[in-house]
């Protein structure tokens, strides 16, 4: 070969190997891009999965609490099981130290409380039927709940009420649960406790009327 | 691989019935006791990995429990989780005092109790 043959050898061989090399190198730029997007979109996955667990998870617990307030309120024939039921429901699936269950007289048309803990019993053992706020929440059947926004709207012991559970059954309201102040780490009302209200005015009701039935006519 | 042994321990049916069934979801094996007396008793008995209590208890508190519990040389080294109304300082100082490992409050967050039960029984 030519020594001029020989360097355009060399010439088209290094040519060659620059643009192999310029090729390799723009695939590991492209294969670097594509990494970052892969990792990129399993890190967004991750988190996209671990929330919908978490969720889930919530989900799953807040079912149970209901689960266990429906078991335990339609669990027996005792009323006064019920009665301490609807009291264990408040302090420990809301979180409250304060509470008070009423029964409605419709001779006297008033609130007669018949359990509470944490208040004294004679601040509110009778509400007549549309006075003050438990009495209006008994009265339209609504379930009134505390905005913490805004100053209290209730007088004496109302003024701390958080949440007002008029139980009604077939329409007509038997009763109501006032549920004071909350335990000092829980922050307020959530979703859940909303829930498990729906699920006191309906369940509790029925379960009181049932058990006081079943009472009398035991006794009879 | 035999199964963790925890002990559930409160007077409400209510909440016992609902912290079993957080645990449930685990691995575990359960024994319940519906007082202090009956915690230690039962705790002497079934030797726990891990017992949760409650408490404010009838005939022994859960504090109470918790001190003779680790007073004891065979239950000494069982981690105790009180289940308390409050968080807040006292109450917790208190908890401590009585030796216990941990607490939850009331009320009980599914996610935290399992975390915590899980943390405590790995050891």
């Amino acid at each position: 070969m030519k020594q001029s043959d020989h360097g355009a050898y060399v010439r088209k061989v290094q040519e060659g190997a620059q643009s192999f090399a310029h090729d390799l190198l723009g695939e590991i730029e492209r294969l670097q891009v594509l990494v970052a997007t892969l990792e990129a979109e399993i890190r967004a996955e991750t988190r996209a999965y671990s929330s919908r667990y978490a969720e889930i998870e919530l989900q799953n617990s807040n079912l149970a609490n209901l689960y266990v307030a429906s078991y335990r309120l339609h669990g027996t024939l005792d009323r006064q099981e019920v009665i301490d039921t609807i009291k264990e429901i408040i302090a420990n699936l809301v979180g409250s130290e304060e509470a008070g269950l009423f029964e409605l007289d419709p001779g006297k048309q008033s609130l007669e409380l018949v359990a509470s803990f944490g208040i004294s019993p004679e601040a509110c053992s009778s509400v007549p039927l549309g006075s003050g706020l438990i009495g209006r929440a008994a009265q339209t059947g609504e379930i009134y709940v505390a905005d913490p926004g805004r100053p209290p709207a209730g007088a004496g012991l109302e003024g701390r009420l958080t949440a007002c559970i008029p139980l009604s059954l077939d329409g007509r309201v038997t009763g109501a649960i006032a549920i004071f102040r909350l335990l000092p780490q829980k922050a307020g009302i959530e979703d859940l406790d909303r829930e498990l209200f729906g699920l006191l005015a309906t369940h509790a009701a029925t379960a009181l009327y049932c058990t006081t039935l079943h009472q009398r006519l035991a006794v009879a | 691989m035999s199964k963790k042994k925890v002990l559930v321990v409160d007077d409400s049916p209510t909440a016992m019935f609902m912290v079993t069934m957080i645990l449930k979801r685990e691995p575990y094996e359960l024994v319940k006791a519906h007082d202090g007396q009956e915690a230690v008793e039962v705790a002497v008995l079934e030797r726990p990995d891990l017992i949760l209590m409650d408490v404010v208890m009838p005939r022994k508190t859960g504090f109470e429990a918790c001190r003779e519990l680790k007073q004891r040389e065979d239950t000494k080294s069982i981690p105790v989780i009180l289940v308390t109304t409050r968080g807040e300082g006292e109450n917790v100082e208190a908890g401590f005092e009585s030796g216990c490992n941990d607490y939850v409050t009331k009320p009980i967050n599914a996610q935290e109790l399992l975390a915590k039960v899980r943390d405590h029984i790995a050891g």
